[in-house]
């Protein structure tokens, strides 16, 4: 069996990803499994999905602890604790990366030590069909070759994923042709499952125990530490970095008051300064700001 | 200490005055209308401190009842049938919360056809919500539950919101002697609330009612509610043991009547069981050794008392006053299992009786015993059956001819 883990923060597609490698896989005859998880929907937070996919009748369910392959639509998920990317990858796997730094640099910045794929999607997506959508339609195509699906499996799979999705006959064929030039990219890299696999390391089975009764200060669901949503950093959530023109700007106070986390504050002399700790680049200042004084800028490229 | 004429539901009121609620969220719903009137006669003239509001449903009311709960006040409210039913999704959640809030249901069957006499789908509709039952028989007992209830909801080892049932007409409006303690012995048997886990300080703020994500916390918390339903079977026998020694009665898990050395048991519940204790005395009568179990705490389930009271009977007939469609009696199904892993289980006959407030005549019982006899006999188990008499046929084939489906017209 082929188990893919798709990590990525809502809104990047990874959940469309992983329907395109199932319906391919599922096209060429293989009986395949996908299913996201997330809480409660939001975009930008993490979350993931998974496609299983094998030749005999798949008796599992839920999330994938241990995937062959985990695919990374946001390299900023890599730092995240909750999101666990590398969390149960074998050794043997693969890791395939959207970033624009060079897979030396993401093998020192976050210790990858199995095979690691690294593509700047988000610039595929960006330069040929302009929303960030379509890098479900990229990662997915992508996976589907590393996956050894062919390529027409994996143009039915977009085709009927994104009519599904309700796209125009237009934007689908662009696309397609982004699916085309992604999976073309990706010949190079290592199959799933190479010849000779490790042995896999006996991890000792959890022991079942038995609950006792908590009393009521603990085994009540409540929370009496004082807030800590402060601990909860969103910056790396951005794509787009909101920069304000300090010497344009007019001290409205529009981006301050239409900021919906609270991540601008004003200064002494009433200048707002955005906390890049917790901005999640919604964008909402850019669209606000009456002077156009906000712009923006790829975070890959800050 | 007083002796006077009550119904049911002034009896309810009485419970809530004397445990001197904080809090009394309130709807109405034929038949528990007269209990929250009660109140808000004794909370507008003021002989009841604390607050009275009327909610615009049964949802919002029992919303309110968790929330004032989870502030630390004392809360009663009351509801029935449909608006039980409306109501159901908030006494799963209250009941996560662990606020030991104190419900009292009027017992009507459930719509369709809509009704206004009692049996229990209602309340059992509520039985895995984590709310604890008690089920009274008498008006006597309604009050008496009500104390106890508080007692053992607000307990550390319980906090749980407690279902306190009674059947709609035949407690609901039925007057009956009732001794109502004082507030000063209802004082000395039940201490203030004073919880530590969920209160309102503003110097202290929690946050309550959290959500959850990841299956291992989830099955922490409901698990642990479960664990405190277990605590609940030996803090009611504390419980009803100081009970005892403050007010002269002494009420059990299960209750049994002329059990002892009975050959036969009825098992049943709430008010129709006084009908059963007739019957019993009926048969005593005629030299026939049956004796009748009252389930009286719904939950937590009293499996161990069903199964020492059962021990060694010849046969057990259990008389549901409800009906899971498609399936039959809801507390046979849950005797059974009491029973199963007992060597000598005696067999089980199930029988459905007293559906939307349907008598029990003597022919119905007489039918039980011959049935119980006729077991002990040969060891025949009849099918699960209607109590249904001839009479009542007849008299269904009238109501359809006037209705215009008789016998005369084309289907």
């Amino acid at each position: 069996m082929r188990r893919i883990r798709f990590h990525g923060r809502g809104g990047q597609g990874m959940k469309t990803a992983s329907r395109i490698v199932s319906t391919a896989a599922f096209r060429e005859g293989y009986d395949t499994q996908d299913a996201p998880i997330y809480g409660a929907e939001r975009r930008g937070a993490p979350m993931a999905a998974f496609t299983r996919i094998d030749h005999a009748p798949i008796l599992e369910r839920g999330m994938i602890a241990a995937p062959d392959l985990v695919v990374v639509a946001d390299e900023t998920l890599f730092d995240d604790p909750q999101a666990g990317v590398l969390r149960g990858l074998q050794a043997s796997g693969t890791v395939l990366a959207n970033s624009a730094h060079a897979p030396a640099l993401l093998r020192e910045r976050y210790g990858i030590v199995p095979a690691l794929a690294v593509l700047d999607f988000t610039g595929l997506v960006l330069s040929h069909v302009g929303s960030l959508a379509a890098l479900s339609v990229a990662l997915g195509a992508a996976t589907c070759r590393v996956a050894g699906l062919c390529t027409s499996s994996v143009e039915q799979a977009v085709q009927e994923e994104l009519e599904a999705l309700g796209l125009s006959a237009d934007r689908i064929e662009r696309n397609l042709d982004l699916a085309r030039l992604c999976y073309e990219r990706v010949d190079v890299w290592l199959p799933v499952q190479p010849a000779a696999v490790p042995a896999p390391v006996a991890v000792p089975r959890p022991q079942v125990v038995t609950l006792t009764y908590q009393g009521p200060w603990r085994g009540t669901p409540s929370v009496a530490a004082p807030a800590n949503t402060p601990l909860r950093k969103t910056g790396n959530w951005r794509v787009w970095r909101p920069v304000i023109d300090l010497a344009r700007c007019t001290q409205c106070w529009m981006c301050f008051v239409s900021c919906p986390d609270g991540a601008i504050a004003l200064d002494d002399a009433d200048t707002p300064h955005i906390d890049y700790e917790v901005c999640k680049g919604c964008l909402v200042c850019v669209e606000e700001c009456p002077t156009h004084t906000i712009h923006t800028l790829r975070e890959a490229e800050v | 200490m007083t002796r006077e004429l009550l119904t049911g539901n002034a009896a309810a009121a009485w419970g809530a005055r004397l445990a001197e609620v904080d809090y009394v969220p309130a709807f109405p719903i034929t038949p528990q209308t007269e209990i929250i009137e009660t109140l808000a006669t004794w909370f507008g003239e003021g002989t009841m401190p604390g607050k009275f509001v009327s909610m615009d449903s049964e949802h919002s009311m029992l919303t309110a009842a968790g929330a004032a709960a989870a502030t630390g006040a004392r809360v009663f409210t009351a509801t029935s049938s449909q608006g039980l039913l409306y109501a159901a999704e908030l006494l799963y959640t209250v009941a996560g919360w662990r606020v030991p809030l104190v419900l009292v249901n009027v017992s009507r069957a459930l719509a369709s056809p809509i009704t206004l006499e009692p049996d229990h789908n209602d309340v059992l509709a509520a039985r895995d919500s984590g709310c604890l039952q008690i089920h009274a028989e008498t008006c006597q007992e309604v009050l008496d539950s009500i104390l106890m209830a508080y007692r053992i909801a607000e307990d550390p080892r319980v906090l749980l919101p407690v279902i306190v049932n009674l059947d709609g007409f035949a407690l609901s409006f039925t007057r009956e002697p009732v001794t109502r303690p004082s507030l000063e012995q209802v004082r000395a048997f039940l201490p203030p609330y004073s919880p530590t886990h969920a209160r309102f300080t503003a110097a202290r703020p929690m946050a309550q009612g959290i959500a959850v994500l990841g299956g291992a916390l989830y099955s922490f918390f409901r698990y642990q509610m479960h664990l405190a339903a277990q605590n609940a079977r030996a803090v009611h026998g504390e419980v009803a043991q100081a009970f005892r020694e403050a007010f002269g009665r002494r009420y059990g898990l299960v209750e049994g009547y002329r059990l002892l050395d009975a050959d036969y048991a009825l098992v049943m519940s709430n008010a129709y069981a006084t009908r059963g204790k007739a019957a019993i005395n009926r048969f005593r009568a005629q030299g026939i050794p049956v004796g009748l179990l009252r389930l009286r705490v719904l939950r937590p389930f009293p499996a161990l008392a069903i199964a020492a009271a059962l021990e060694g009977k010849k046969a057990v007939a259990v008389i549901d006053q409800n009906l899971s469609v498609g399936f039959g009696g809801i507390t046979v199904a849950e005797v059974a299992s009491a029973l199963y892993q007992e060597r000598d289980r005696p067999p089980l006959l199930s029988y459905i009786g007293g559906l939307g407030g349907k008598d029990l005549s003597d022919a119905e019982f007489d039918q039980i015993l011959q049935d119980l006899q006729r077991n002990a006999d040969t060891g025949h188990v009849p099918p699960p059956r209607l109590l249904y008499t001839e009479r009542e046929d007849a008299q269904t084939t009238a109501f359809l001819e006037v209705a215009g489906k008789g016998t005369r017209h084309v289907e």
